[in-house]
């Protein structure tokens, strides 16, 4: 009898054709439970409701739509199947944009249209018998445990060690995930000893990087991209490798290798376009912003920051004559997107109505003039942070549309929350000779790493009294109430109420206001974990 | 009015011809069998069942090739190897050959040496090879095909076996001109021993390259078409 029988089927795939076809093909292997979807979204919606333990799923749902590796995607990523499920991507052949846009979530299977009952029910059975051979390793991963994970792993291995390359890629994740770095390291290398993988070679240039060991990244990357030519993710870390070096051209050419192979990828195009403004191509750039927005709007890595990347690159590219109706035609479009799609954030509310005013300084001062002061009024209303890059842009056209001393407020203030990290100042120095703003930042920096030297003795309570100093000469700045409330924690009982607890809370309240997108943020959201509890 | 029409780049029109034709193929296949599922049983079970079937292999299969040649010079198949359970591979080449073995009354079956569960290759490039074997080997089989996968010398060796007449003599001989693309328009069994050779190739290990072997005898007596994978 066969496994799957009991089991739910989903089949997506937007021709009708196709679905009635596997769905008696289905039917007459005796499978009941039998639901169909035309459409990615529709898939996501009835996974939400009902946990599939087969899914069907076409690649291409036609222009425009969710492909299959989007569904893919955001189905793992909103958790909405289980490991345990297999994930079939059908395909009329296997592209290779496909292919390779796939490294880091990868369907159970391909089946390569056209294909019979026979060929349909032994790819069933054997994916079946598959997922039943590493079931313990799946089930640790729904939980979300890789300690069990590699347990599991160990356990399959002493069961039957010819399966051991099936448990690898499982292993090095889950080391990946608890940070055991040295073990994870010693695994990448016996494995690219024995057999090149690609994602092998990919994990371990991402781990070199992450530790610091640019250069050796950097050859790992160089050999990698030698047996793997056409492998785009290998692209994407040389790419991160030569920003680190500062050649962003070369970087830049690099990435624009990764899309020419794999075109499909908002993320990609995104990066693209921010290291294409770096290096002042704005053709480059806009291109690459373009396919960012319009990939992105069926995309969950969709992300307002290429649309205002778009409109600014093409406010770039215009003459000093102004721009052309069309290209005001696209700023429009792409900025009252922005607008209309993220109502509650008064950051991008702002940023959208500055871009908009720049992009019509020589052509309608008067409306630029407008949306300059609505901008303005909700700036005075925001109390979040920008990010350092955004709080820059905004300083430098407001200057432009001519509100010098809001721009210099905002330097000020973009001083106060980033003044510590030297490339925000050299950002700011580009935009102002105040001294006052370019000096603000010294003393406060200069107290917070004497903190940071006291708090590696051991000596909290003097620590403590370094890092307060500092916050009373930059409330705002992140670093410093970061480490001021890390100090507060540190040996104090979080559950009965103290001075030091409610400091803390002060600080973490303040830090709070950070954009979600700052590299603190994942140690922000310890802290007040620790602090406010869970 | 200017006729500097800019040049026609004649393999990409055939490219996107070929995958259209796949797409349209595939409309029709499933058509058929639809339709065939709908007709009373003597009537499904026709000889030109058999011929239909395996002609739409055999057009399948050449459409594959194609488009893995035009990727091939134009640099773009990317090699995507990982480890596979070989029963599961073979299985799953010889259930979609499953209907054409059944008319053609051809016993296909397949041996896996129990100490090399897992093989190292590109799954799609590799079964398009074998696709192509395997509709060669069903064209001059009398009743029995085999496919078999042993380890020799740490290399990955799958061999398919007929019970045919075997290879022509010269081709045999010739054989290394075919991988090297010398005589390959000769015959679509040239293009597709050129195809062959190629992906195997691609596989490489420590400076080993695979190759293709062909051979007469073996288990069977036929054809015996060699794969080894490094």
């Amino acid at each position: 009898m066969l496994s799957y029988h009991q089991k739910s089927f989903l089949i997506v795939d937007d021709f009708s054709d196709f679905r009635s076809s596997v769905r008696s093909m289905l039917r007459e292997l005796g499978v009941k439970d039998v639901d169909t979807a035309d459409t990615g979204e529709q898939a996501l919606r009835m996974c939400s409701q009902k946990a599939y333990d087969f899914i069907l799923q076409d690649f291409h749902l036609g222009d425009g739509k969710k492909n299959g590796q989007q569904v893919l995607e955001d189905l793992m990523i909103e958790k909405l199947i289980s490991h345990e499920s297999v994930f079939v991507m059908v395909t009329a052949e296997t592209s290779q944009a496909m292919v390779l846009s796939a490294l880091e979530h990868e369907p159970d299977a391909y089946l390569t249209k056209p294909f019979n009952r026979s060929g349909l029910a032994q790819r069933l059975e054997r994916l079946e018998q598959r997922k039943n051979l590493l079931k313990p390793i799946l089930q640790a991963l729904d939980r979300g445990k890789p300690l069990e994970v590699l347990k599991a792993c160990i356990e399959l291995c002493k069961k039957d060690i010819r399966y051991s390359p099936l448990c690898l890629r499982y292993r090095a994740d889950a080391l990946r995930d608890l940070n055991q770095n040295e073990a994870l390291e010693r695994l990448y290398d016996s494995i690219i000893a024995d057999r090149p993988l690609p994602w092998a070679f990919a994990g371990l240039g991402q781990l070199l990087f992450k530790r610091g060991q640019v250069s050796q990244a950097k050859g790992i990357y160089e050999k990698a991209l030698k047996v793997f030519p056409m492998m785009p993710a290998l692209y994407d870390g040389m790419a991160d490798v030569l920003v680190v070096e500062g050649d962003t051209r070369g970087a830049q050419r690099v990435l624009e290798e990764a899309i020419r192979l794999s075109p499909l990828a908002v993320r990609r195009q995104a990066l693209l376009g921010k290291l294409a403004m770096t290096n002042e191509d704005f053709d480059t750039a806009s291109r690459a912003y373009r396919q960012a927005v319009s990939q992105g709007a069926q995309s969950r890595f969709k992300d307002a920051e290429s649309n205002l990347g778009l409109a600014y690159a093409l406010i770039c590219k215009g003459s000093d004559k102004g721009l052309d109706t069309r290209t005001r035609l696209e700023i429009n479009t792409t900025l009252s997107l922005v607008a209309k799609e993220n109502p509650t954030d008064p950051g991008l509310q702002i940023r959208a109505r500055l871009m908009k005013a720049t992009s019509l300084l020589l052509n309608d001062a008067e409306t630029a003039e407008r949306l300059t002061e609505q901008a303005m009024m909700r700036l005075d209303d925001m109390e979040q942070f920008m990010s350092a890059e955004a709080a820059l842009l905004v300083a430098k056209q407001l200057q432009m549309l001519g509100q010098a001393s809001a721009g210099a407020s905002m330097l000020k203030n973009c001083a106060e929350i980033y003044g510590d990290d030297p490339v925000v100042m050299k950002g700011i120095a580009k935009l102002t000779d105040d001294p006052t703003i370019l000096n603000s930042s010294g003393a406060a920096a200069e107290l917070n790493r004497q903190g940071v030297r006291v708090y590696k003795t051991g000596n909290l309570v003097e620590a403590r009294a370094v890092f307060r100093k500092a916050l009373a000469l930059q409330p705002k700045n992140i670093s410093i109430a970061l480490n001021m409330a890390q100090s507060l924690l540190h040996g104090t009982d979080t559950s009965v109420p103290s001075a030091e607890i409610e400091e803390c809370r002060v600080c973490l309240k303040m830090v709070g206001l950070m954009p979600d997108t700052d590299a603190r943020y994942p140690r922000y959201q310890k802290l007040k974990i620790k602090a406010f509890g869970g | 009015m200017s006729q500097d029409y800019p040049a026609l780049d004649f393999s990409t029109v055939i490219a996107s011809t070929v995958h259209d034709m796949k797409n349209s193929l595939t409309t029709l296949t499933q058509a058929h069998s639809q339709w065939l599922s709908r007709l009373p049983d003597p009537a499904q079970h026709s000889p030109e069942q058999g011929v239909i079937e395996y002609e739409f292999a055999h057009l399948n299969g050449m459409l594959v090739q194609l488009l893995g040649l035009y990727k091939l010079g134009v640099n773009q198949l990317p090699l995507q190897p990982a480890y596979h359970e070989l029963d599961d591979f073979l299985e799953a080449q010889l259930a979609s050959h499953q209907e054409v073995f059944a008319s053609r009354g051809i016993l296909a079956t397949y041996e896996v040496d129990p100490l090399c569960p897992l093989g190292f290759f590109d799954r799609e490039l590799v079964a398009s090879v074998l696709a192509n074997i395997i509709n060669n080997a069903i064209r001059h089989a009398r009743g029995s095909l085999l496919i078999s996968v042993s380890d020799e010398g740490g290399q990955l060796v799958l061999t398919i076996n007929d019970d045919g007449d075997g290879y022509p003599a010269e081709m045999i001989e010739s054989q290394a001109d075919y991988v090297q693309g010398i005589n390959y328009y000769s015959s679509s069994t040239g293009l597709g021993l050129y195809f062959a050779g190629r992906i195997a190739a691609l596989h490489q290990r420590n400076g080993v390259c695979g190759r293709t072997r062909l051979s007469n005898g073996g288990p069977l007596g036929g054809g015996v078409f060699g794969l080894y994978l490094p």
